[in-house]
C-alpha cells in the first residue's frame, strides 16, 4: 500500500503542493516567533547578567507594587542605608543609585528616544566593578553641569564630546557639556534605552529627592560569597532595627531581571502564537478540502483497490500515509523558512536600532520539535475525515458508475451544526460576561465558526447563486455558467469558504473594535472634555518613556489667558487589595475641565485623603460616598482613603482619580510626570491668541505637543489605528492561506471539469471567456466566505464591545465604510489571484479535453 | 423564416494535400497523408474505416479542433490553417455545429440553456421562430428547463442536435453521435440529422463505424491508413459493409 501512496503524492504534485503551502506558512510562523523569542530572551538574559556582572547583593524597599512585566516600583531607601551596609564587615564596597526621567535633545530641538525602550538618567558609578559602561572617548563626568551618555544616543544626536546637550527631566530643561560618550559593556545601547549618565550628586538633584536611592549595590569581599554577604548585611540591618529593606545576592536580582522579560516576552509570544495558531486552522479548512476532493476524484481508483482485495484499513492508511508525507515535509519545510524568518526579522529590528548582540538566532530543541508536530498532526486530523470517506467506497464503485459525492444529510448537519454553534455562543457568553476570561472567548467564537461552516453547505448552494445574481446580468452566459459552478458543490463550496469567513470574521471583528473604541472614545472627547487645549506626550510616553516635567503645567496655569487647567499624572497603586492604575488631578480646576457626570459627592473639594471613583467600581466594590476604601502605595504603604466622588463618565477618566497633592505625597519624587495637561482659556481669548501664549512654553519642552480637541482626538484615532495595523499585519497570512485555499480548490475543479471546459471550447468559447468564467467562480466562492465572516465579525463585535461597556465602549460602530472596502477587495483580489486557475484551464489542449471518454 | 442556408460556394468545406503525422523519425504515424477530399452543400457525409484509419483526425482537422501538419482545410472560402485560435474559436461559434459521441451537454445547464450557449457565447439572441422549428423537430418542448443528469441518453444526444443545429451553421461535424445509444435511440437521432440535410439544407460530416448509421447519409467516404480509399453514394447498409470488408475492417 506505500506504493499506493507514493504513487498518488506522486501523480498529484500540484494540489499537494498547494496544501503543503498552508502547512509550510503556518508552521514557519510557529518556529520563526518561538526562534526569535528564544533570541531575544538569550539577548536579555545576557544583558541583565552583565549589568549586575559585579553585584554581590543589592538592598533596597519591601514595599513593592509589582508591575505586570517587571516594572516592578518600590519606595526609595534613605542614603545613610549606604553607611549602615558599609558596617558589614564582609562588604567591601556599597553604592546608591536612582534613575530618574531623563532624555537628551538633539540638535534640531528633537526629543531623543521616548516611543519604546526607556530614557533615564543614571549617577557615573566610580566603582568599576559595579560600573558597566566603558567610555569611548571622553572622561567620566565631574561638575554638575557635565554629562557623558551611550553611544547609541549620541549617535543618533549627533553629539560629540565638547558639545552643549539639553536634557529634559522633572525639573526645568537645562544644558549640559558633554564630556564622555560610553559603550554599556560591548554594545552601542542597553537594548535601545537611551541613558545620560551625570555626576551621583546631580542625579539626586534630577529625580527630585533628597539623600535617596532606589537601590544600592553591594560588593563583597574576595573570597566572600554572594549568599554570605546578603546573609551579613541582612543580620547588621536586624541589629540595628533596620527591617523595611529587603536583601538579595546579585544571582536572584539577575534572575528577578530574567524572569520579568521572560513574563513580557512570553505575553509578546502567546499573542503571536495564537496568530500562527488561527493561520494554521484556516489551514486545516484548505487541506481537508483538498483531501476530500482528491479522494472523490480517486474513488474510483479507491474502489478498483476494495475490488482486487484490498481492506477498509488499507485505503484509510493510504491516504492517512499521504497526509503523514505531506505533513512532514511541509513542517520540515516549515521549520527551514521559521528559522529564515527569525533571521530576517532579526537583522529588520537591529535596523529599527533594537540591537540584539551577536550573529545567530538561539534554536532551541523545541522550536523544530513543536514546528514538526504541530504541522504534522494538524495535517493528519484534516485528512482523516476524507480518508474515511475513501474507505467507505463500495468495491463495486469500480465498475460502475454510482454517485462518487455522498448526499447531505441535512437533518445531522443541522443537529451537529447547532449543537456546536450553541455551545461556541455559550461560550463566548461566560468568557465575555461571566469572570471565565479571554481565552473562553476566543474558544467561543472558533466553536461558533466551526459551527456555521458545519451548517454552511445546507445553504451554500442558494447563497452562491443569490450573490452570483448580478453576475448573470452583466455578464450573460459565462456569469450564469460562474455562478452555477460555484452553487453546484455546495460542501467544496462552503469549506472553501470556511477558510476565508475565518480570516474575513478576523479581520472584521478587530475593524469594528478599533472603529467603536474610535467612536467611544471621540464621543467621549467631543462631550466630555471642556478644554480648549491639551498638552501631549511626544511618542505616547509608554512603559519608561518618561513624562512632562510638572513645571511645564505650573507655567501654563500662570498664563493669564488660561482660565484653568490641570496636569494629569498616572500611577499604580493597590485598591483594596487589587492592583490598579489611578490618575491624579488639580480637583479645584478640573470641573472646568471635564464633565465626570457625577453622581455623588462633589470632585471640586476632593482632599489628599480622599479618592474619586467611577460608578462602575463603586457598583462592583459595593462602595457608596464617604466609605473607607484602603490603598498601598509604594512611597507610603497602606493609606486609608474616603470616597469623595462618584462619577459616571469613565472613558477618559479612567475608574480612580485622586487629588495631585495626595498624588504628590504617594509616589515617589521622581515619579512626579505629568502625562498631560489640559488647559481653558478665558472668555473673550480667541483660541489663536491662546495658543499664541501656550506655544512658546511648549516649545521649551520639546518631548511636548500642543493640540486643540480636534487634534487631541486625531491623536487617540492615530494610537488605536496604529494598533489596528498591526493586527491586520498578523493576521495578513491567515487571509493569504485562505486565498491559497481557493486557487486550491479552483485548480482542482477545473481538474474534474476538464472535459466540459474542452466542450465549451469546442463550441465556441473563447479562452478569455473561459478564463473569465473560472474567476467569477472563485470570486463567488470568496465572497460567500467573506459575507459569512462579515456577517460574524458584526455579531462578535457587537457582543465584545457590548461586554466593555462598563469601562468605557459606550458607543458601537459597524464601520459600515470599512466591511465594504473588505467585500470589494476579497472579490478583486480573489479575480487577481484566480487567473492562476483561470489560465491553466484556458489553455486546455481543446482536443484533449473532450477526448477524454 | 428561413428554413435553407444561402450557399455562397457549392462546397462547404474540403481538405487539399491534408497531412497529419504524429510524433518524428521512426515513431512517426501519419494519421493523414495527403487527402483531398471535398463536401459539398446540403449533403449528408459519413465518414467511415477501421480504427487507426484517420477518420477522428480528419473530422477535428476539418473543425478546427486540431491542425494539420501540411495541407490546407477550407470551411467554405476560408483556409482554416492560417487563422489563429481566436479566429478559429470564433468559426467554431458561428460557423459550424458539434454532436459528439458522449458528453455533449454542460451539467450546470437546462438543456435549453445547452441548446442556445453558442448563441449567449457569442452575446447573441436566439431567432426564436428558427429556435422552436429546431425544438419540435426534435422533440424537446416538454424538457427544456431539465437538467442533462435528468435526461435519457437519447434525450441528452437529441439536445445536442439542437444546439448544433441553433446557429444555423455552414456544417455539422458529428462523431458517432450515436455510438452510446441503444437502435431506437440511434435511429431517432440519425432520422433528425437526416431530416436537418432535406428539409433546412444542411451539410452534415459524421464519423462512424456502423453501417447502418451510414445508410442514412447521402455519400460514405472510406478511410485507410490516412487515405481515402473508396467512396459510396446513396448507400445502403449492405452495400457499405460489403465495402468495409474489402477493407479488412468489420
Amino acid at each position: 500500500m506505500w506504493k499506493v501512496t507514493r504513487k498518488g503524492l506522486a501523480a498529484h504534485k500540484l494540489r499537494f503542493v498547494l496544501t503543503a503551502l498552508a502547512v509550510v506558512l503556518g508552521v514557519s510562523f510557529i518556529c520563526g516567533t518561538l526562534v526569535l523569542t528564544a533570541t531575544i530572551q538569550k539577548t536579555f538574559d545576557d544583558l541583565f547578567a552583565d549589568i549586575n556582572r559585579g553585584t554581590d547583593a543589592a538592598v533596597r524597599s519591601a514595599n513593592v507594587i509589582k508591575g505586570d512585566f517587571g516594572n516592578d516600583q518600590r519606595a526609595n531607601v534613605p542614603a545613610s542605608l549606604v553607611t549602615e551596609v558599609l558596617k558589614t564587615p564582609t562588604v567591601e564596597a556599597a553604592v546608591g543609585n536612582i534613575q530618574p526621567y531623563a532624555q537628551a535633545v538633539d540638535k534640531n530641538g528633537k526629543a531623543i528616544g521616548g516611543n519604546g525602550p526607556p530614557t533615564f538618567g543614571l549617577g557615573w558609578d566610580p566603582n568599576p566593578k559595579l560600573n558597566q559602561f566603558h567610555l569611548v572617548v571622553g572622561r567620566p563626568p565631574q561638575a554638575d553641569d557635565e554629562i557623558v551618555v551611550d553611544k547609541g544616543t549620541a549617535d543618533k544626536g549627533h553629539f560629540t564630546v565638547g558639545d552643549e546637550v539639553t536634557i529634559l527631566t522633572t525639573k526645568v530643561p537645562k544644558k549640559y557639556k558633554l564630556v564622555g560618550i560610553a559603550k554599556f559593556g560591548t554594545v552601542d545601547s542597553l537594548a535601545g534605552a537611551s541613558i545620560v549618565l551625570f555626576t551621583p550628586h546631580e542625579v539626586q538633584r534630577i529625580a527630585g529627592v533628597n539623600n535617596e536611592f532606589s537601590q544600592i549595590s553591594v560588593v563583597a569581599k574576595p573570597g566572600v560569597s554572594q549568599t554570605q554577604v546578603a546573609e551579613d548585611i541582612r543580620k547588621t540591618l536586624v541589629a540595628d532595627g533596620q527591617t523595611q529593606y529587603q536583601v538579595i545576592t546579585g544571582k536572584a536580582l539577575t534572575k528577578e531581571n530574567q524572569d520579568a522579560v521572560h513574563k513580557a516576552l512570553g505575553f509578546i509570544s502567546t499573542a503571536l502564537l495564537v496568530f500562527a495558531f488561527v493561520a494554521l486552522i484556516v489551514g486545516m479548512f484548505i487541506i481537508y478540502n483538498t483531501f476530500s476532493i482528491v479522494v472523490a476524484q480517486r474513488m474510483r481508483e479507491m474502489a478498483l483497490l476494495r475490488a482486487i482485495g484490498a481492506s477498509k484499513r488499507q485505503v484509510l492508511g493510504s491516504v492517512i500515509g499521504e497526509a503523514v508525507v505531506v505533513g512532514v515535509l511541509a513542517s520540515a519545510i516549515g521549520v527551514a523558512a521559521g528559522i529564515g524568518l527569525s533571521i530576517g526579522l532579526k537583522a529588520v529590528m537591529n535596523a529599527v536600532g533594537f540591537q540584539i548582540p551577536g550573529s545567530g538566532v538561539v534554536l532551541r530543541p523545541n522550536a523544530v520539535i513543536i514546528g514538526l508536530l504541530v504541522g504534522t498532526i494538524v495535517t493528519i486530523i484534516s485528512a482523516v475525515v476524507p480518508a474515511r470517506q475513501a474507505a467507505r467506497v463500495p468495491p463495486i464503485a469500480a465498475m460502475r458508475a454510482v454517485a462518487l459525492e455522498r448526499p447531505i444529510n441535512r437533518f445531522r448537519r443541522l443537529a451537529i451544526g447547532g449543537v456546536i454553534l450553541a455551545l461556541g455562543l455559550l461560550t463566548l457568553f461566560l468568557g465575555l460576561f461571566g469572570s471565565s476570561g479571554i481565552s473562553f472567548v476566543g474558544l467561543g467564537a472558533l466553536l461558533m465558526l466551526v459551527g456555521v461552516f458545519v451548517v454552511s453547505p445546507l445553504f451554500a448552494r442558494q447563497l452562491a447563486r443569490v450573490i452570483g445574481v448580478p453576475l448573470t446580468k452583466f455578464r450573460g452566459i459565462v456569469g450564469s455558467l460562474s455562478r452555477e459552478n460555484a452553487a453546484r458543490n455546495p460542501r467544496r463550496t462552503a469549506t472553501t469558504g470556511a477558510a476565508v469567513m475565518i480570516a474575513v470574521s478576523l479581520v472584521g471583528f478587530i475593524t469594528i473594535f478599533a472603529a467603536s473604541a474610535n467612536a467611544s472614545i471621540g464621543s467621549a472627547i467631543d462631550q466630555q472634555l471642556k478644554t480648549d487645549y491639551i498638552v501631549t506626550l511626544k511618542g505616547g510616553g509608554g512603559p519608561g518613556g518618561g513624562g512632562l516635567s510638572p513645571e511645564l503645567a505650573k507655567k501654563i496655569s500662570g498664563l493669564p489667558q488660561v482660565a484653568a487647567s490641570t496636569p494629569i499624572r498616572l500611577g499604580a497603586a493597590e485598591i483594596g487589595g487589587s492592583k490598579t492604575f489611578l490618575a491624579a488631578a488639580d480637583p479645584e480646576a478640573i470641573p472646568q475641565l471635564y464633565d465626570f457626570n457625577g453622581v455623588a459627592g462633589s470632585i471640586a473639594n476632593l482632599a489628599p485623603n480622599e479618592i474619586a471613583i467611577s460608578t462602575r467600581k463603586a457598583s462592583s466594590k459595593h462602595l457608596k460616598l464617604d466609605d473607607v476604601v484602603s490603598a498601598r502605595f509604594v512611597q507610603t504603604g497602606l493609606v486609608p482613603l474616603q470616597v469623595g466622588f462618584i462619577y459616571r463618565n469613565n472613558t477618559l477618566a479612567g475608574d480612580y482619580i485622586i487629588s495631585l497633592a495626595s498624588f504628590e505625597r504617594n509616589f515617589p519624587p521622581q515619579d512626579q510626570l505629568d502625562t498631560q495637561i489640559f488647559v481653558k482659556l478665558k472668555p473673550g481669548v480667541s483660541p489663536v491668541q491662546g495658543r499664541a501664549a501656550i506655544e512658546p512654553l511648549v516649545a521649551q519642552y520639546p518631548n511636548s505637543a500642543l493640540k486643540d480637541n480636534a487634534q487631541y482626538k486625531a491623536d487617540q484615532k492615530k494610537q488605536v489605528n496604529q494598533v489596528l495595523v498591526l493586527v491586520y499585519v498578523l493576521l495578513f497570512l491567515a487571509v493569504i492561506i485562505a486565498f491559497i485555499g481557493i486557487v486550491n480548490t479552483m485548480t482542482l475543479s477545473i481538474y474534474e471539469r476538464t472535459q466540459e471546459i474542452g466542450l465549451l471550447r469546442a463550441v465556441g468559447s473563447s479562452r478569455r471567456q473561459v478564463r473569465s468564467m473560472v474567476r467569477w467562480e472563485a470570486a463567488i466562492i470568496a465572497l460567500f466566505g467573506t459575507l459569512l465572516g462579515i456577517a460574524m465579525a458584526l455579531f462578535f463585535g457587537w457582543a465584545v464591545v457590548r461586554a466593555l461597556h462598563d469601562q468605557g465602549f459606550t458607543k458601537f460602530s459597524a464601520a459600515p465604510f470599512s466591511l465594504v472596502f473588505i467585500v470589494v477587495i476579497t472579490g478583486l483580489a480573489t479575480l487577481v489571484w484566480a487567473s492562476l486557475p483561470a489560465r491553466r484551464a484556458s489553455r486546455l489542449d481543446v482536443l484533449k479535453a473532450i477526448d477524454q471518454n | 423564416m428561413t428554413t435553407t442556408i444561402p450557399p455562397t460556394t457549392t462546397l462547404a468545406a474540403r481538405a487539399v494535400g491534408a497531412s497529419k503525422i504524429y510524433g518524428t523519425g521512426d515513431t512517426a504515424v501519419r494519421a493523414l497523408d495527403a487527402i483531398n477530399v471535398e463536401f459539398p452543400r446540403a449533403q449528408y457525409t459519413a465518414i467511415m474505416g477501421p480504427s487507426g484509419s484517420g477518420k477522428s483526425t480528419l473530422l477535428h482537422c476539418l473543425a478546427g479542433l486540431d491542425t494539420l501538419t501540411s495541407g490546407h482545410v477550407y470551411l467554405g472560402d476560408i483556409d482554416l490553417s492560417t487563422l489563429s485560435d481566436k479566429e478559429v474559436t470564433r468559426i467554431r461559434r458561428d460557423r459550424v455545429g458539434f454532436v459528439f459521441q458522449t458528453f455533449n451537454l454542460l451539467p450546470t445547464l437546462t438543456a435549453i440553456e445547452n441548446i442556445t450557449l453558442p448563441l449567449a457565447l457569442a452575446g447573441h439572441k436566439p431567432d426564436q421562430a428558427w429556435l422552436d422549428r429546431i425544438i419540435d423537430t426534435v422533440s424537446l418542448r416538454d424538457r427544456l428547463e431539465h437538467r442533462p443528469s435528468e435526461l435519457s441518453g437519447g434525450q441528452q444526444q437529441r439536445v445536442a442536435v439542437a444546439r448544433a443545429l441553433v446557429t444555423k451553421p455552414e456544417i455539422i461535424f458529428a462523431d458517432e453521435p450515436t455510438g452510446n445509444l441503444d437502435s431506437r435511440s440511434s435511429a431517432e437521432i440519425l432520422g433528425f440529422l437526416q431530416r436537418a440535410v432535406e428539409e433546412f439544407g444542411q451539410t452534415i460530416v459524421m464519423v462512424t463505424h456502423d453501417p447502418i448509421s451510414a445508410s442514412y447519409s447521402n455519400r460514405v467516404v472510406f478511410l485507410a491508413d490516412g487515405h481515402i480509399v473508396d467512396e459510396l453514394l446513396d448507400p445502403t447498409a449492405d452495400a457499405v459493409l460489403g465495402k468495409m470488408r474489402n477493407l479488412g475492417g468489420e
